[in-house]
């Protein structure tokens, strides 16, 4: 079976794009390969113009890419706050840091808005901030490339805002953010550019309004959506 | 270090008539591993639960038709019907509903450690039903002399029908597997759980199925190999390994290479005895030809990628703080300081070597507990510490100690290189597998403490004699004390974080770019070390040793009762020691009949860990917390109480 045939897409810097599709469309896969999680059987992934493809998982991570996990991947005996300070702390032993784990630890819980459960179990967190939890520890390694995988499910509307603007904050400070998200205001509203995925086939890509009103794209997946 | 002696002189030429002969004694012998490991990769690929205890079912199975064959003089018909299609299925269900349902397959360290209990429990069981005391014999089915000639080769009825047995379990699973309804569910089950509930069949009740399927083919290989062998609980239960060689080949999931690897493996042992002089240091070289093939195919395996979705929740314990864990320790030292007079002879004798064992133990809780992998060949590096102790720590020498612990580190890592491309399981396997291959290959060799009893110094401290027991018992209590404050500064550590962190998702550490292999190694050096530490203390405490105090089993048994009372404990390092050091004491004083105790203790133990997965140690911990304080404010009240009853008498 291909999941991915022949998908290319690129994520720049300093801007959020958006990956969507339905459900089986290829995006988790596409998240996996571009991480080295699994190998392409063709084609490559490249990083700052550096071919990636044969690199191990940690490798990639140490060059800057970053990623968070639509099936959730927390550290689940331990508190939020020792799943960013252990991810900071993993950073350190391959990248020089300034300024010492547990200070960036605290400036993460407050960037991301996890002060107030901090301290909590991480396998007790609803959904909304578990994925915040995973953000928190992606951002401890400062990436260049931040890859999400449907950070939004599990916020309600209001926290759905606040997340596109951290997002669109994060992407100001010269981050490219891949976001993969059925969501789709939350799409709408952070991202500069769009790609569709459907069955593994990129069928589409595009400006939020672009997208909107391609004949394709509705029929594959927004309408759908509408729909149901 | 070893004479090469005469072993090395090749043996007289074989004829092609002898070639043809030991190929069909391997293909027999192939044909039983093929059965055995089939069953394997059956429970394996519906349940998601690799099955330790296969081996002991099949042991289990061996002296069930014994019984009835023998003792009840039952025709061999009858016998084999009722054993291999009643009790063998009904084993296998009631295993599986009563405990591996309980499971979750991610948790590899949790699914192994209980799968590992019903193997020690069956044992304790068998040694209790059938005591080794009186010899077994199984009557061949068509007695020895029934054989067939081919090109002057005698080929036994019984080989034959080890053949053809194998050849219709190949064919009859393959149909099942394939043409049947049923079949094609349980291939479907460990990929998508949902799904196969979705379609209606109940992923549980598949898992029973399979269950009851793998212990009938175990039960098989259990009576073809105990009647072409010999009826022995230990070595008919490590079936298992030597089955599990042959399932790596197809990586416990593909049956056709499963039945090549099983071929392989017994042609090579029929080989390695036709074509090898097994004198000299060889003479132990034929019950590790699985080990030295699991080897190589673990070697040759491509590395399994790391997998998403599959992170296993795990319950937070509470981590003492360090004035805590230090306070702890010195309560420690002055409950050995008060109790050491008291103890006299064997009784103090086995609660120091508890204590230095619980000091080897924490290895254990370094790698098991702190880093999920499960290692099963920790006697194997306390026999290496108490060895390499005597040899190097003359007169005591403390330096010793330091030279055992570096060892170790090296040990260590070489250990772990062979499985540190793959998941947890695979390392558990080819740790026991290092085991026996260390007790096989290195302690029963006559120049290590094969033939006699290996002496090895007391440990001396300048100015300080630990030559008394009860003063050695301090000293040990101190270094347990010592050595568990620093285990636990480590899981404080980044180190430690870093570890746990690993354990609970290793897909999301490497997606923060550590390098899982790395942490892995110095894991294992770090572990290994503290576990041939403590293996050079339980030497120059027990002054005498053979390679009988490092019988690969043991080191199940510690590993069962460190996780019994909690392997995220330094605590239950020392209890595990001090109980397996005790438990031998106990048999003096209960019938010979029951004198497995070691084996129920640390088998039926770990089925608390369904309950508590957490261990007894932190259960209890957390019990008396939430207990105490309420029970101190209380008291009072059930004071007024009495006080207002004797009130009411009065009236």
């Amino acid at each position: 079976m291909t999941a991915l045939d022949n998908v290319s897409i690129g994520a720049e810097g300093g801007v959020v794009t958006g990956l969507i599709g339905p459900n089986g469309a290829g995006k988790t896969t596409l998240f996996n390969v571009i991480t080295g999680l699994q190998s392409p059987s063709s084609g490559r992934v490249s990083f700052d113009g550096d071919d990636v493809t044969g690199l191990s998982v940690h490798r990639r991570a140490q060059l800057g890419i970053a990623r968070t996990f639509q099936r959730l991947e927390l550290f689940g005996s331990m508190t939020v706050r020792e799943n960013v300070q252990t991810a900071a702390e993993i950073c350190e032993l391959w990248s020089r840091k300034e300024t010492p784990a547990r200070t960036r630890t605290e400036e993460i819980l407050d960037r991301v808005g996890l002060r107030a459960v901090a301290d909590a179990p991480a396998h007790t967190l609803p959904t909304g901030l578990a994925r915040l939890t995973e953000l928190g520890r992606a951002l401890a390694t400062s990436p260049r490339l931040l890859l999400l995988d449907e950070p939004g499910s599990g916020l309600d509307s209001a926290e759905s805002g606040e997340f596109a603007a951290l997002l669109a904050d994060l992407a100001s400070e010269g981050a490219a953010i891949l976001l993969v998200e059925h969501d789709m205001d939350l799409v709408m509203q952070a991202c500069a550019q769009i790609h569709v995925l459907d069955f593994g086939v990129h069928i589409a890509s595009g400006a939020p309004d672009h997208i909107r009103s391609d004949a394709e794209v509705r029929r594959a997946y927004l309408g759908e959506a509408v729909e149901a | 270090m070893f004479p090469a002696g005469t072993s090395s002189e090749p043996r007289t030429r074989i004829t092609l008539g002898e070639f043809i002969g030991l190929t069909i004694a391997g293909l027999a012998l192939g044909a039983i591993y093929a059965i055995a490991a089939s069953g394997l990769v059956v429970t394996y690929t519906t349940s998601g639960i690799f099955n330790f205890a296969h081996g002991a079912i099949g042991m289990v199975m061996a002296f069930v038709y014994w019984q009835l064959r023998v003792e009840q003089h039952w025709s061999a018909p009858l016998a084999l019907f009722v054993a291999l299609l009643l009790v063998a299925p009904a084993i296998g269900l009631i295993i599986q509903t009563t405990l591996i349902r309980r499971l979750n397959p991610n948790d590899t360290g949790m699914a192994l450690v209980v799968t590992l209990a019903v193997m020690v429990a069956l044992m304790g069981i068998a040694f209790t039903l059938w005591p080794q005391t009186q010899g077994r014999l199984l009557p061949a089915f068509y007695g020895p002399n029934a054989h067939l000639s081919i090109g002057g080769q005698l080929i036994t009825y019984e080989e034959l029908i080890s053949i053809g047995l194998a050849v219709a379990t190949a064919v009859g699973l393959r149909l099942f597997f394939y043409n049947t309804r049923l079949g094609i569910s349980m291939r479907g089950v460990v990929d998508d759980r949902q799904l196969m509930a979705m379609n209606g069949r109940s992923p549980a009740m598949l898992s029973a199925l399979s269950w009851a399927i793998g212990a009938a083919l175990g039960g098989l290989a259990g009576i073809l190999t105990a009647s072409t062998y010999s009826l022995d609980i230990i070595n008919l239960t490590l079936l298992v390994l030597n089955s599990f060689a042959a399932a790596m080949l197809g990586r416990l999931r593909n049956l056709i290479l499963t039945f090549v690897g099983a071929i392989v493996l017994g042609l090579l042992d029929a080989y390695v005895v036709g074509y090898l002089k097994l004198t000299g240091w060889l003479v132990h070289l034929r019950p590790v030809v699985p080990t030295l093939f699991l080897f190589v195919v673990l070697l040759a395996l491509p590395a399994v990628h790391l997998r998403s979705g599959t992170a296993a929740i795990a319950k937070a314990i509470r981590i003492p703080a360090g004035a805590r864990s230090l306070g702890n320790g010195v309560a420690l030292v002055v409950l050995a300081v008060v109790v050491a007079p008291f103890l006299h002879g064997t009784v103090l004798g086995n609660v120091n070597a508890g204590v230095a064992l619980g000091i080897g133990a924490l290895s254990i809780v370094l790698l098991c507990g702190y880093g999920g992998y499960v290692s099963l060949a920790q006697y194997a590096f306390f026999g290496f510490g108490a060895w390499l102790f005597s040899e190097v720590g003359h007169g005591g020498n403390p330096v010793g100690l330091l030279v055992a612990a570096a060892a170790g580190a090296v040990l260590g890592v070489i250990v772990a290189l062979p499985a540190l491309r793959l998941r947890g399981l695979e390392l558990a396997l080819s740790t026991l597998a290092f085991g026996q291959l260390a007790y096989y290959m290195f302690f029963l060799q006559p120049e290590v403490m094969g033939r006699s009893d290996l002496a090895i110094p007391r440990l001396h401290l300048p100015g300080l004699s630990l030559e008394s027991g009860d003063r050695n018992l301090i000293f040990l209590t101190v270094v347990f004390a010592l050595a568990s404050a620093g285990v636990l500064a480590l899981r404080r550590s980044r180190f430690g974080r870093i570890l746990v962190a690993s354990k609970d998702s290793q897909v999301a550490v490497a997606t923060l770019g550590l390098n899982l292999r790395l942490s892995k190694i110095l894991l294992f050096a770090l572990a290994t070390a503290l576990a041939t530490f403590g293996g050079a203390l339980y030497g120059s405490t027990q002054r005498l040793v053979t390679a009988d105090n490092f019988q690969y089993v043991s080191s199940l048994f510690i590993v069962l009762i460190v996780y019994v009372y909690g392997v995220s404990t330094p605590g239950a390092a020392l209890a595990g020691g001090l109980s397996l050091a005790i438990a031998p004491l106990l048999a003096v004083h209960i019938p010979v009949r029951f004198q497995a105790v070691t084996y129920f203790m640390t088998g039926f133990g770990a089925f608390v860990l369904l309950g508590r997965p957490t261990g007894i140690i932190p259960a209890a911990s957390e019990w008396l917390h939430d207990k105490l304080p309420r029970r101190v404010l209380h008291e009072p009240a059930v004071g007024t109480v009495e006080v207002s009853r004797a009130a009411a008498s009065d009236a």
